[in-house]
């Protein structure tokens, strides 16, 4: 028989093992396959947006944050994966390779035909997880533009052929290494299925005697085929981490970056202000989801200019809790290099940053009126402060090396730079924004006077106090404006990208149930003999169902435990640097992982059927 | 008068293999009285093991009848069968059959857990049953540890377990060497003394004189010898 003729007979007469295994290796293979390649076209779309300007940097970091650690765990779970099927397939050949062995063949001819069934097997598959994970790119890619987004169709063939190069590396790897343990170890050994299992008696003493036959069968079994059971134990873990920091990381991000959002623009707040530079204000608000051409306007131009007698009336009406008095100009800013000790001597000292110089949007505000609650890193501006600024996310990323150590220039005539005592979250104008206090911003323009008002209102009283403020400010031809709908636009939108980001957690999904499928299948085909025998001594159908979905049970909680610790760990302290979590956020993470162990859990109910549709001389006689 | 304990009537059992309709049993008629040992002689592939697995609730018959304690085998479904199994029968096997990630001990166990035994009772008669078959202190071995004749006189302490009524030996020495297949008739021995009922499927002469009616199976039909 010839080298290739003898695997390819093989692999077709053992039609059921052959046939999972390609499955499993060609489902795995298409999954991580797609999760990478629409993977990074996500991450190129949110790219895209960044560098549009359309997001500030705090929240392209956390979308960037996001989509690097949920692809270095992609790229992970696929060769563990399919290395765990390849091994778990190839560790079943043991005993053939054994008993080849003991007819003489020799160690290298036994290797070489197992390397090559296992080539067969992997290339086969691989082919088969090209094609379906390229359909099921091209299908998730049209139905989000039909959607309304706009991801690229563009397959980049170099990425595919890594990926398959590495699965096909890794398959090799951990195929190969039971091959070689059992072309090397003596006859006897390869045959016993102590050697096959990794069978240990030590462990079995310590199964809790109350759990039940079934699950006390389902634990020893596990146990007992000690491999195997590792291998799962480490592949479901890797699985569940992925999915747990996509999907929590996903909805915590979700709320976070909403959070955000709401905090810095505020809830129930109307702006004041002359048409134009209201107009002007909610497109820099709203540049975050949408570009508009913008004309140079005067800020400080007479017409627009709100009264302080307007001020005091708006005050007065009741339902008006605060109101937040502002003036704002656009201007050029500048960076002011600060002294910092030697990071590494201690002892002389270095000068940081540059002078770089950027366009931003600078806010004079009363400290203790202002109506937005921003996140700040650092400190809020405080009554007493005079020559201090907060300045926005993009700005600080974008123009410093530590702003909190360093000063701003808001117009480059002055000889005054301020210090900058925190840096803020803020959508407004990107993100490119400074925050100072407004004695000192009339000092520096030598002019005084608000040009727009945030009014915060009860929203009870909503309609009424509407109506007074329409009163009040048509007097003075000045206009209104709820900013709650440009606040519902930024939710909209980000809900949007992060419903986008989260259709890579469905997969990951799937990719663990069907990694789970696999698994399952391919244990119990190899414990189909058992089955017949336990069944053969009484046991009912039930009962080796209830020992398969306990045995996926037991493997699903203890990698649950294991994965879902180290994926809120993984979120926690490396995705979401200040996460907001509601109650009802908890309670929809705690219903989501529960619907995914509960799913893994149901998966396994296939398999569970399966192994008791042979009838039991059938069963029996499974070898 | 005894009783009954097995009734076959017309029974037949025929297997499909690549489109070839091969008769196991032919038409077997069959009536065994409580504490019989039956001893069935016959050549390999005479269809010895598909009578065993008919009697045992293994398998249905393709047409006949075949009753076991009153019960019309052919009629019941999977889950009643089992329990059918779990009380009335004990099997042993050519190839021994145990669960290879059990135990010798926990061989023995598994049957009487099933049964829903208290740990207690369970462990005293796991041990009890070690020691009838001279095996008291290999009992946390694996199968695979024991050598062939250990390993069937495991398969008949597990077979006794739940003390069947009815205990159906398939070619219990077929894989055993002469020494080993001696142990194997002690233990029957042992079995016929206590009045069990015993079928066993045989081509080994020897054990024929254990019986007290022996049967000879050909081409699956019971011939005279």
């Amino acid at each position: 028989m010839s080298e290739i003729s003898f695997p390819i007979k093989d692999l077709a007469r053992r039609k059921t093992q052959t046939t999972l295994t390609i499955f499993g290796l060609a489902i795995s293979t298409a999954a991580t396959l797609f999760l990478i390649i629409f993977g990074s076209n996500l991450g190129f779309e949110i790219m895209f947006l960044a560098k549009g300007g359309r997001l500030t940097s705090g929240f392209s970091n956390i979308f960037f944050q996001f989509i690097l650690i949920v692809s270095i765990l992609n790229i992970l779970t696929g060769p563990i994966i399919t290395s765990f099927l390849v091994h778990l397939t190839m560790s079943g050949r043991r005993q053939d390779i054994g008993v080849m062995k003991a007819c003489g063949c020799l160690s290298g001819s036994i290797f070489a035909y197992f390397v090559t069934e296992l080539s067969l097997l992997v290339f086969f598959s691989s082919l088969i997880g090209i094609i379906f994970g390229v359909a099921a790119y091209y299908f998730s890619t049209i139905f989000l533009n039909v959607s309304g987004f706009s991801i690229s169709q563009t397959l980049n063939l170099g990425t595919i052929l890594i990926i398959c190069i590495v699965l096909i590396i890794f398959s090799h790897i951990f195929g190969a290494l039971p091959i070689s343990k059992a072309a090397k170890a003596k006859p006897t050994e390869a045959m016993s299925p102590i050697y096959q299992l990794g069978t240990t008696a030590a462990l079995g003493k310590k199964i809790p005697s109350k759990l039940g036959l079934t699950f006390k069968a389902a634990f020893r079994n596990l146990l007992r085929r000690k491999s195997a059971t590792s291998q799962a134990i480490i592949c479901f873990t890797v699985v569940l981490t992925l999915t747990t920091v996509t999907i929590v990381g996903g909805m915590i991000a979700n709320q976070t970056t909403t959070s955000y959002v709401e905090r810095a623009i505020g809830r129930n707040i109307v702006l004041v202000g002359h048409l134009t530079l209201m107009e002007r204000y909610v497109n820099l608000l709203s540049r975050f989801f949408e570009e508009k051409e913008m004309q140079q306007i005067d800020y400080l131009d007479h017409e627009f200019l709100i009264s302080e007698s307007l001020v005091s009336k708006l005050a007065d009406i009741p339902g008006v809790r605060k109101v937040d008095a502002r003036l704002v100009l656009e201007n050029s800013v500048r960076e002011v290099p600060g002294i910092v000790l030697d990071p590494i001597e201690q002892t002389t000292a270095v000068i940081i940053g540059d002078s770089r110089s950027n366009e931003a949007l600078i806010l004079g505000v009363e400290a203790e009126k202002v109506v937005n609650d921003w996140l700040i890193f650092g400190r809020k501006l405080g009554k007493n402060d005079q020559e201090s600024t907060v300045i926005g996310d993009s700005l600080a990323v974008n123009m410093f090396d530590d702003p909190q150590n360093q000063s701003i220039k808001i117009f480059d005539e002055s000889l005054l730079a301020y210090s900058i005592v925190g840096v803020c979250v803020d959508p407004l104008n990107n993100g490119k924004v400074v925050y100072m206090p407004i004695e000192t911003l009339y000092n520096d323009l030598g002019q005084q006077g608000y040009n727009l008002l945030f009014l915060q209102i009860d929203a009870s009283e909503k309609s009424q106090v509407l109506a007074q403020i329409e009163n009040e400010v048509s007097e003075e031809n000045l206009n209104f404006v709820e900013l709650d709908t440009v606040l519902d636009k930024h939710v909209n939108f980000l809900n949007n990208i992060w419903s986008l980001v989260m259709f890579l957690p469905l997969f990951s999904l799937a990719t663990a149930t069907i990694s789970l499928l696999s698994y399952l299948m391919l244990s119990i085909s190899g414990q189909q003999h058992e089955f017949g025998i336990m069944r053969a001594l009484g046991a009912k159908p039930r009962t080796i169902m209830k020992i398969v979905f306990s045995q996926a049970l037991i493997i699903i909680l203890v990698s649950g435990a294991i994965g879902i610790s180290g994926g809120l760990f993984i979120t926690f302290r490396f995705l979401i640097p200040d996460p907001v979590i509601s109650q009802s956020i908890l309670i929809s993470v705690s219903a989501w992982l529960l619907v995914i162990l509960g799913l893994l859990c149901a998966s396994s109910l296939y398999p569970a059927r399966k192994a008791v549709k042979k009838t039991v001389v059938d069963a029996i006689s499974t070898l | 008068m005894k009783e009954k304990v097995i009734v076959a009537s017309d029974l037949c059992r025929q297997f499909e293999i690549d489109d070839v309709i091969v008769d196991a049993i032919n038409n077997i008629n069959l009536t065994v009285e409580e504490g019989e040992f039956i001893s069935i002689y016959g050549v390999s592939g005479a269809g010895k093991t598909t009578l065993l697995n008919l009697i045992g609730a293994l398998d249905k018959p393709t047409s006949g009848k075949i009753v076991v304690f009153n019960h019309d085998l052919g009629t019941y479904d999977e889950n009643f069968l089992a329990t059918f199994r779990s009380a009335y029968i004990g099997f042993v096997f050519q190839s021994y059959n145990l669960i290879s990630t059990l135990t010798a001990v926990e061989n023995i166990a598994f049957v009487i857990e099933l049964a829903g035994w208290s740990k207690e009772r369970i462990k005293n008669r796991s041990e009890t049953l070690l020691k009838l078959v001279g095996l008291e202190h290999r009992g946390n071995h694996f199968p695979a540890q024991l050598s062939g004749g250990e390993r069937q006189r495991v398969a008949f302490a597990r077979a006794l377990a739940n003390d069947p009524p009815l205990l159906l030996a398939d070619e219990p020495t077929g894989n055993l060497d002469m020494e080993t297949g001696v142990e194997i008739v002690s233990i029957l021995e042992k079995i016929k003394e206590k009045g069990k009922t015993v079928i066993l499927a045989t081509h080994d002469e020897k054990l024929l004189k254990l019986a007290s009616r022996s049967l000879f199976l050909k081409d699956g039909r019971l011939t005279d010898r």
